[in-house]
């Protein structure tokens, strides 16, 4: 079968001269690489070392390399059509290293595989399948780039990508050719030569544009934080965040060389698609411009020209740029990382982000509310006070101890609580997570909260917490590790999800309720008007970003909701949701410029056409009221999940 | 050392027959707790005291002392110290009463201090039994706590009144009290502090934070044609117009009249809510007031937790009648 | 410039309130302290005084060891030096005592302007800033908001009643008390609290100071307000509710 194949033809002699020359040319290629290959390498290097980086365990870094780099899973499930395209170009060029290394020893009489021989014949049949699976695919970005042009690539053509995209084609196609040209005559070796200076110009230019990636962010993946948005810990007296080029760490650097530029970040970032200024593949990109005219020893401010610092607190941290970054940039990080130097050195100023901190360095809430008001509430509703008796402590939060929706919600969660006869307890005294100023990068102030939380946790012996809010759930899991050992923590969503089959489950058909909004006052919706649930009531749920890509939880919440109506879902669902708004410490930081997030996402949650919006985040139910409130139309009812819960409950 | 002198504070720019500050019929009223209203005398201090005098007279049961000097107006502490000075050395009052109010906290301090006492400010409450020294009662903690102060001290005592804490004293039948004048001795040289006339703040931009009264409105209006309705309760009691986000967004009135999160944050002493359902985002930029009316058609509405006065009902009949009200009032 | 800002450390606004078994002072093993919320402002009024002038801003402050996180934070905004008195019986002290001890020590510092918060939170007396005036013989201002160097001194803007204002010129040095609100304050910042431990706070023991006299005025009973404040719903027609909310704004809140 394989005799009736063509075979690959090669040259079979090489001039003196033809040698002098190719080696000249690779020797020049080489060279002119290197040239700036060793500057980028050499900025990476000489930046800040990651003090708290660990190489171990190594086995997330194997799976993370095996899935994102082998397997290119993440560009692939983002775009899977330009991403299958990228990954047969990525294939062939793995499946092209044998071949191009024989390539070139050929010239010196040193090839190793033969295409006569059955295994470099197998291999270049192998190699053959990718390079024309390459070429197409190389031809379909093309034609995406140049004629279909996505708006997140950007308004330039980038006519480097163009050339590139040429060179590459001509690598392929002159070796696809060299099975139909006979191996003696000049047709070989001008096919050979071809190939060989496509090659040779395609090596320069990569360390000079994006295409650094290439080489990069195989290192980037693999080396990463370890986790999703990793805030890694201040290093010693003098680190206050990144100010200036020395605080750049190595890995940082590393990544803003990495960026291949497609945008997705931007595609799904919040503020960019609600005319903020921030825009994250430009923060990745001043930082790396900022590496290019400065470099890690510079002690100019990174920001201010290279990047500005509204646009850096324009950042929710919903974390859909770093959840879906095929190259490996962390972007929480560097933009928090940012935020930190200028809240810590008091560089930020802001009439909302001043008050916010001052309302938590002499309170206890991020709204600056007395904490009467709060054993107020919990005198009202009854609520058990925790004694190191019950099996958990039911965290409030602030939106849980003071928002009037907010209380709603636990009143209904406590009633389930009680319902399944789970012991449960609040905390007589309980401060801010940290969150809003965690996110904000105020060190002060988060290791101020995280100690006399986790030291008030310690004195009352809890083991296991439970609460509504998704940021009070990452915030004492994970962040406030970096202060001592946090209890044991659960989101309500998980709890209600485990115990769902004890609830009473579907709703008693009825004519449907009233819409809430737009009938009274305000939209106050409180959970004694909805009384009715008719049984095949279309709900959407909105993924929370500190549910989902923060926690990773995405099912519990839906099979909670569902039983109280069938689910629809929103165009953007899943890890793929778009944010409230509300992250980050925005929710405390006064009006929006351009359109409001929240407007955003409410209109498209509301043109799904569920008469009840499901939250599993009391920020993101707020938000959600307020825009709803300023539609007359009638919408759609908004409720957390466990008061869709417990609306089946029967009543007390 | 005998009697008891009270300070009254007068509000210039009043019309002749009104210029005294009511505190200070208050101040008069708490001193004759202390003593016999004959042993009260009542002092007003000023550059032409005549008119202010005879309306103190027609009130006060003992005698009116005019501290009269050129230096004493406009209002200088030095000026008023070192004359109050002099005038309580040369009456050795047992008790010297006043009202409790900005000026007052400026220069008594100091007029105690000079006799080695310290004054019991912002008293609410006296209470006197027989044969023992009264005991002055004053708010503590931002008034969650009273304090009860007894004077321990030989020289005189001090005391300044709250406002509203003691009914003032009515006029008593056409007894026209004596009238004496005091001429203090002090010179242009002792008062180094140069004060100017009083003024307002630019009114520029809408400031909702320096507001006293506030009139806000949220969703319950229903339609922008409503909005003149509580315009005119605004303008009847002198306030500035606000109102929750919904309203700004739907352009209703203009942003800067925006209260809460991400609008201003306010603390005025009359705040009232029309409307207002009171989402957090509003509650956190209003919460601080001193006294908030809440006017809602929904019993369970948020509002009605922060309220010092909850009416239910619908704005656009409870507001007219409130406009009417306060209209009346001020007749 | 050389300020003096006169702190205290006060009882957080929202700590519990209990009142001691003596009935004399309240519980204090379950109290948070703070910075004095008025004294913030003076604070700020003088940083920015500084930095606008150059000199020197001092923080000053009376009290138990405790006093000394409170003046640490004020470092931390941005204060140059740190003067603690140390002294555990400032309950024993009144007004008069407290500024004998503050004015002792601004006499031996000798500024060119003294700052305090307009009062207290958890006296409220309001006294202190100018008894010591009065002590040192210096001329002052109180619910002063803002602060502006001139050529021959300063010139304050003072906060009269009823949405009045009023502008004074005075000679330096002088004593100024501060009124809330006048300015926005900073945020504590990680760098302040670093720059803060380098800074010097100089210990001083009140007996050296001034002699404890004899209070004039004693605080004998502590005792809580008999009714709590809680909403009151006014009901009947329209007329009726606007015509008794009017009657209880003029009498029960004093607000019309």
């Amino acid at each position: 079968m394989i005799a009736i194949l063509p075979t690959l033809a090669e040259p079979q002699q090489f001039s003196l001269p033809e040698k002098l020359l190719f080696a000249a040319l690779v020797l020049a290629s080489a060279w002119a690489f290197w040239l700036r290959f060793s500057i980028v390498l050499h900025k990476i290097l000489q930046s800040k070392k990651d003090s708290n980086f660990h190489l171990f365990p190594i086995a997330k870094r194997i799976r993370d390399f095996v899935s994102e780099v082998l397997f290119q899973s993440k560009v692939i499930r983002q775009r899977p059509a330009a991403g299958l395209a990228h990954a047969f170009v990525f294939w062939a060029f793995l499946a092209f290293a044998l071949v191009t290394l024989n390539h070139c020893a050929r010239v010196f009489g040193l090839g190793f595989l033969s295409p006569a021989a059955p295994i470099g014949r197998f291999y270049f049949y192998f190699a053959a399948v990718f390079a024309a699976a390459c070429a197409i695919g190389i031809l379909a970005l093309f034609i995406r780039r140049f004629f279909l042009r996505p708006k997140w690539l950007g308004q330039k053509l980038s006519w480097e990508s163009g050339f590139i995209a040429l060179l590459i084609f001509a690598l392929m196609a002159t070796y696809l050719a060299a099975f139909f040209v006979p191996s003696t005559g000049p047709q070989i070796r001008i096919l050979w030569w071809l190939h060989t200076l496509s090659l040779l110009i395609f090596l320069p230019i990569i360390p000079h544009t994006k295409h650094l990636h290439l080489l990069l962010s195989p290192f980037t993946v693999f080396l990463s934080r370890g986790s999703f948005s990793q805030i890694p810990p201040l290093a010693g007296d003098e680190d206050f965040g990144l100010i200036t080029g020395q605080d750049l760490t190595q890995l940082v650097s590393l990544q803003a060389y990495s960026c291949v530029e497609c945008g997705r970040c931007t595609e799904h970032c919040p503020a960019a698609n609600t005319g903020k200024l921030l825009n994250p593949k430009e923060i990745i990109l001043g930082v790396r411009a900022y590496l290019n005219d400065l470099g890690p020893q510079s002690d100019q401010p990174l920001l201010g020209k290279y990047n500005s610092q509204q646009a850096v607190f324009q950042c929710t941290t919903c974390g859909a740029c770093e959840f879906q970054c095929p190259v490996g940039i962390e972007h929480l990080p560097i933009l928090i990382g940012l935020r930190r130097g200028a809240v810590n050195t008091g560089a930020w100023e802001d009439d909302h982000g001043s008050k916010l901190f001052l309302n938590l360095e002499r309170g206890s809430n991020a709204l600056g509310i007395s904490p009467i008001e709060r054993d107020k509430f919990i005198e009202r509703q009854q609520l058990p006070l925790f004694d190191g008796t019950q099996e958990y402590c039911l965290w409030l939060g602030c939106m849980g101890g003071y928002d009037p929706k907010g209380r709603e919600i636990i009143a209904d969660f406590a009633r389930i609580m009680r319902f399944l006869g789970t012991s449960y307890g609040v905390l007589r005294k309980e401060k801010c997570t940290g969150d809003p100023v965690r996110r904000l990068g105020n060190d002060l102030l988060f290791q101020q909260l995280s100690e006399s939380n986790l030291e008030a946790l310690a004195q009352n012996k809890v083991k296991k917490i439970i609460t509504i809010c998704p940021h009070c759930v990452r915030t004492i899991q994970e962040d406030w590790k970096e202060y001592g050992t946090p209890p044991e923590i659960e989101h309500h969503s998980e709890f209600l999800a485990r115990f769902a089959h004890k609830l009473p489950s579907k709703i008693s058909p009825g004519a449907p309720g009233p819409s809430l909004l737009g009938t009274r006052d305000e939209p106050a919706l409180s959970s004694q008007s909805p009384n009715s649930g008719p049984g095949e009531k279309k709900i959407v749920f909105h993924d929370p970003c500190y549910l989902g890509r923060y926690r990773n939880v995405y099912e519990e919440p839906r099979a909670v909701a569902a039983l109280a109506g069938s689910l629809v879902e929103a165009p953007r669902n899943h890890d793929r949701s778009f944010c409230c708004g509300a992250g980050g410490g925005l929710a405390f930081l006064g009006e929006e410029t351009g359109e409001r997030v929240s407007h955003v996402r409410t209109a498209e949650l509301v043109a799904t056409g569920a008469q009840t919006i499901a939250t599993a985040c009391p920020f993101c139910n707020s938000m959600f009221r307020d825009a709803l409130s300023s539609t007359s139309e009638p919408a759609p009812q908004l409720l957390d999940i466990a008061q869709l819960a417990a609306r089946s409950l029967p009543k007390q | 050392m005998s009697g008891i002198l009270v300070v009254i504070e007068q509000r210039p720019g009043k019309p002749a027959n009104a210029q005294i500050a009511r505190i200070s019929w208050e101040a008069l009223a708490a001193a004759e707790r202390l003593g016999p209203p004959a042993s009260v005398t009542a002092v007003v201090l000023g550059a032409n005291t005549e008119s202010a005098a005879s309306e103190v007279a027609a009130r006060a049961q003992g005698e009116v002392i005019r501290v009269e000097h050129p230096l004493l107006a406009p209002y200088a502490a030095e000026a008023f110290i070192a004359s109050l000075h002099q005038l309580i050395q040369s009456e050795a009052p047992t008790y010297v009463v006043l009202p409790h109010t900005y000026q007052v906290r400026d220069y008594a301090p100091a007029i105690a201090a000079r006799f080695g006492q310290v004054l019991i400010g912002d008293v609410t409450a006296i209470t006197s039994a027989e044969n023992q020294p009264p005991i002055f009662t004053r708010q503590l903690m931002q008034g969650r706590l009273n304090g009860n102060y007894r004077p321990t001290g030989s020289g005189p005592c001090f005391v300044s009144v709250q406002a509203g804490a003691f009914p003032a004293v009515t006029a008593p039948d056409a007894t026209q009290a004596a009238i004496s004048t005091f001429t203090p001795a002090i010179d242009a040289a002792q008062i180094r502090t140069r004060p100017g006339a009083p003024f307002r703040a630019a009114a520029q931009a809408v400031d909702l934070s320096a507001a006293q009264i506030i009139v806000s409105v949220g969703r319950g209006i229903r339609a922008e044609e409503n909005i003149p309705i509580v315009q005119e309760l605004a303008t009847a009691l002198g306030a500035e117009l606000a109102a929750s986000r919904p309203i700004c967004d739907s352009g209703w009135l203009p942003l800067d009249r925006q209260v809460g999160s991400s609008g201003q944050t306010v603390a005025p002493k009359l705040y009232i809510a029309a409307g207002i359902s009171g989402a957090i985002q509003h509650l956190v930029g209003m919460k601080a007031s001193q006294c908030i009316v809440a006017i809602n058609r929904d019993p369970s509405a948020p509002i009605f937790e922060v309220a010092d006065y909850g009416i239910v009902g619908d704005l656009m009949e409870v507001v007219p009648a409130l406009t009417e009200a306060v209209k009346a009032a001020k007749q | 410039m050389k300020i003096i800002v006169a702190i205290k450390q006060v009882p957080d606004r929202d700590a519990p309130v209990h009142i001691d078994a003596a009935g004399k002072w309240i519980e204090e093993a379950d109290l948070e302290y703070t910075l004095n919320e008025p004294d913030a402002y003076a604070l700020e009024e003088a940083l920015q005084l500084r930095d606008l002038h150059g000199g020197e801003v001092i923080v000053l402050s009376a009290g138990p060891d405790r006093v000394a996180t409170t003046i640490r934070e004020a470092l931390a905004k941005g204060a140059d030096r740190g003067l603690h008195i140390l002294a555990d019986d400032l309950a024993s002290r009144d007004a008069f005592g407290v500024a004998s001890l503050l004015a002792a020590v601004i006499k031996q510092e000798n500024p060119d302007l003294i700052l305090t918060g307009l009062q207290s939170e958890d006296l409220g007396l309001g006294q202190t800033g100018v008894i010591v005036a009065e002590l040192l013989g210096l001329p002052h201002a109180t619910l002063i908001l803002h602060v502006e160097k001139t050529d021959t001194g300063i010139e304050v803007k003072r906060e009269l009643e009823e949405g009045w204002f009023q502008t004074i010129q005075l000679p330096t040095p002088a004593v100024l008390t501060i009124q809330s609100g006048g300015s926005k304050l900073r945020y504590a910042t990680l760098m302040g609290i670093k720059r803060a431990k380098m800074k010097e706070v100089k210990q001083l023991a009140a007996a050296d100071l001034a002699p404890a006299a004899a209070p004039t005025v004693v605080l004998e009973q502590l005792s809580l307000p008999t009714k709590k404040i809680s909403t009151q719903m006014l009901t009947g027609t329209p007329k009726e509710v606007a015509a008794t909310l009017v009657e209880k704004l003029r009498t029960e809140a004093h607000v019309l």
